[in-house]
């Protein structure tokens, strides 16, 4: 899962990105208010932590900015502001959960699994299509009960599929929600994982649209 | 602490001393004038009653008053007044009592030839006035008793001390009344405070104030003033610290968790280098909020004047290390002899902040330089260096608290937004002022700070 980090203070950003990136998530990191309105507006982020007290452009004006111009990325806002008033004008201009820092990395991903969770109409911490069920907050693939081995990129893969499952997804798409940025992806990466994925689960379970993408039917 | 002066409890009441003042004050000086018109009453009533006895003997001397002597006929005179039993008289002719009022002894009044004597005749007091008759054989004496007089005074003073027995209660209330009504202003004042908030510090208005209150009114208003002013600062800086210390503290759990989590050598050990440079920016942060809250508080540094050039090269010399890491050289140009005004802890700081601010944003292998001239009489030190300098934007919100120019995020090194601060409150607090604009010849930032007026005060 690729989200999106906005937060000026250098100890913290790093603290976070490598924190969430144990916790399986692909970290973008963006320094300044300006840079995290333009890297919201792409689209390509399950979810973004947002600090408030951002140089150049404060985060609470990204956060308005960015709904105004129709961005629903899930938005969990982490800022020193803790006072009432402060939480309340963050939600209402946007945010989708605020916290106050510090905060236990656990619990911030945990906290960034249930916000993508909601967002894409999704209850339960599982997701299911057919016989294979993921569990999101163990990162644990089952095929009829028994846990699959599966890489990082492999889980990653499924989950975006399964999460968007019924859609077609282009090879650019997936690469997009399974890389951060630095990161050199070879041509055929999504054929690769997605091969080894059928081998490990099934044929059945990822179609392919010739031409277009790929596809988990919805059941 | 200072002894308070002791008091009577009762004297200690503005109002119980302001009656006792007015009513004392009256009473005393009725009995003053008590004192001298009984003391003149005395005396004229003397005079004259002696004139009266001086007179009635007069008229017994007169040689018609005897004409009709019979040799050894006494004649005594009718009661004609009741007051007439205290007044004798007596003629005596060769020893021999011729003539006398009716109460009169049948001793002489006197052994007096001629003139007054006060004696004393069967337990009483009397005045006595002596003389000769018409005939050298004939003696008068002329006798009043002196408890008349007495009488008469007393009436004097009682008609005269009738009114102030009256009057008293009457004074008292008046006055217990009008120091009411004039200290009920000081009354409405001390309800007015009694009836504040703890933490209402607004200003006390009293309306009318009476001039003799508005120094009292003003003085308390001043020291509100301070108060609220004071817990202000106090209330900014705790709020301030709480907030600017929850990221660096966010980010050093982070980074503890991180490191915990670590699966990998070079990750945990990158982890724990950040935890050890997050724990110092919390530290320096701490140290200029707590910087911040003492200038902020106003305290300030005693001393003589100080030598510009020396403090300049104690503040290089300890930022030296620190340049030196950076790959920085530093100039300094401190011969000239500039006195700048006590308070060498202050300036030394404000010079170290200058000096940590130029090194920390001027980027590696920067040249900087501190210089002291005397301009007008008025101390000057200049810090420039060749960095980026700052934009227009930047300078006129350098100061603002947390405030960060994005030259700064630039060059990767982490500020508070403090620094600046510092400096500016400073400046205030020292009466300095503070420029900052581009430097014409290194390029980077330059920033001037001069003194008001070199004091004259020789210097070590």
């Amino acid at each position: 899962m690729r989200v999106l980090l906005a937060e000026d203070d250098p100890v913290l950003g790093d603290g976070l990105c490598a924190g969430l990136r144990q916790q399986g998530f692909q970290v973008d990191w963006v320094r300044d208010g300006v840079a995290a309105l333009r890297e919201l507006g792409s689209a390509v982020y399950a979810a973004a932590v947002l600090d408030l007290g951002l140089p150049r452009l404060d985060g609470l004006d990204v956060l308005r900015q960015a709904r105004q111009a129709g961005v629903r990325t899930p938005v969990l806002v982490l800022t020193a502001r803790d006072t009432v008033p402060q939480r309340i004008e963050g939600l209402d201009n946007g945010a989708d959960d605020y916290v106050v820092k510090p905060i236990d990395l656990d619990e911030l991903a945990a906290r960034l699994r249930a916000l993508v969770r909601r967002a894409s109409g999704q209850a339960q911490p599982l997701l299911q299509v057919a016989d294979v069920q993921l569990d999101l907050a163990g990162r644990q693939a089952l095929l009829a009960g028994a846990p699959v081995v599966l890489s990082t990129r492999e889980f990653d893969l499924l989950e975006v599929l399964m999460r968007n499952a019924g859609r077609v997804l282009t090879r650019e798409q997936l690469e997009q929600q399974l890389y951060r940025w630095g990161h050199e992806v070879d041509s055929n990466a999504v054929e690769v994982h997605v091969h080894h994925l059928r081998r490990k689960l099934g044929a059945g379970l990822i179609q392919t649209v010739r031409g277009v993408g790929y596809l988990v039917p919805k059941v | 602490m200072p002894r308070e002066p002791r008091m009577r409890p009762h004297l200690r009441s503005l109002r119980n001393r302001l009656l006792l003042g007015v009513v004392g004050g009256v009473v005393l000086m009725w009995l003053v004038a008590a004192w001298f018109t009984w003391r003149d009453a005395e005396h004229e009533l003397g005079e004259l009653l002696d004139a009266h006895l001086a007179q009635a003997a007069a008229l017994l001397v007169a040689p018609a008053a005897h004409e009709h002597f019979h040799e050894e006929l006494f004649a005594r005179a009718p009661h004609l007044h009741r007051y007439a039993t205290r007044v004798v008289f007596q003629v005596w002719h060769e020893g021999q009592l011729m003539q006398g009022s009716g109460n009169a002894p049948s001793q002489p009044l006197t052994t007096l030839r001629s003139g007054f004597e006060t004696t004393e005749i069967a337990g009483q007091r009397w005045r006595v006035f002596a003389t000769v008759g018409d005939a050298p054989d004939i003696q008068i004496y002329v006798g009043e008793q002196l408890d008349v007089r007495d009488t008469i005074l007393r009436a004097v003073l009682r008609s005269l001390m009738w009114p102030l027995l009256l009057g008293l209660p009457l004074l008292a209330l008046a006055a217990w009344w009008a120091v009411r009504l004039g200290l009920a202003p000081l009354d409405r004042l001390s309800h007015k405070l009694a009836q504040r908030q703890p933490d209402a510090l607004e200003a006390v208005s009293l309306d009318p104030a009476p001039t003799e209150l508005q120094p009292l009114v003003a003085a308390l208003n001043t020291l509100f003033d301070r108060l609220a002013r004071l817990i202000e600062t106090e209330r900014r800086f705790t709020a301030d610290a709480a907030h600017e210390l929850r990221t660096p503290i966010a980010g050093i759990r982070a980074q503890a968790q991180v490191a915990r989590g670590a699966t990998g050598d070079a990750e945990r050990r990158h982890a724990l280098d950040q935890l050890l440079i997050g724990c110092d920016r919390a530290a320096r942060l701490i140290d200029q909020l707590l910087m911040l809250a003492r200038v902020d508080a106003g305290q300030r540094g005693e001393g003589g004047p100080q030598e510009l050039g020396a403090l300049v090269r104690l503040a290089v010399a300890e930022q030296l290390p620190g340049l030196q890491a950076r790959g920085q050289s530093i100039e300094v140009e401190a011969d000239a002899a500039c006195a700048v005004p006590g308070a060498p802890v202050w300036v030394g700081v404000l010079l170290r902040n200058l000096l940590d601010n130029a090194g920390r944003y001027a980027g590696p292998g920067a040249r900087l330089r501190v210089s002291v001239a005397q301009l007008d009489d008025q101390p000057q030190l200049t810090v420039e260096d060749s960095g980026p300098g700052l934009p227009q934007a930047d300078l006129q919100r350098l100061g603002e608290r947390f405030y960060r120019a994005e030259t700064g995020l630039a060059s990767g090194q982490p500020g508070s937004g403090l620094g600046w601060s510092i400096i500016r409150r400073m400046a205030e607090v020292l009466g300095l002022q503070v420029q900052a604009d581009r430097s014409p010849e290194l390029g980077g930032l330059r920033v001037q700070v001069r003194w008001p007026v070199s004091p004259r005060a020789p210097v070590r």
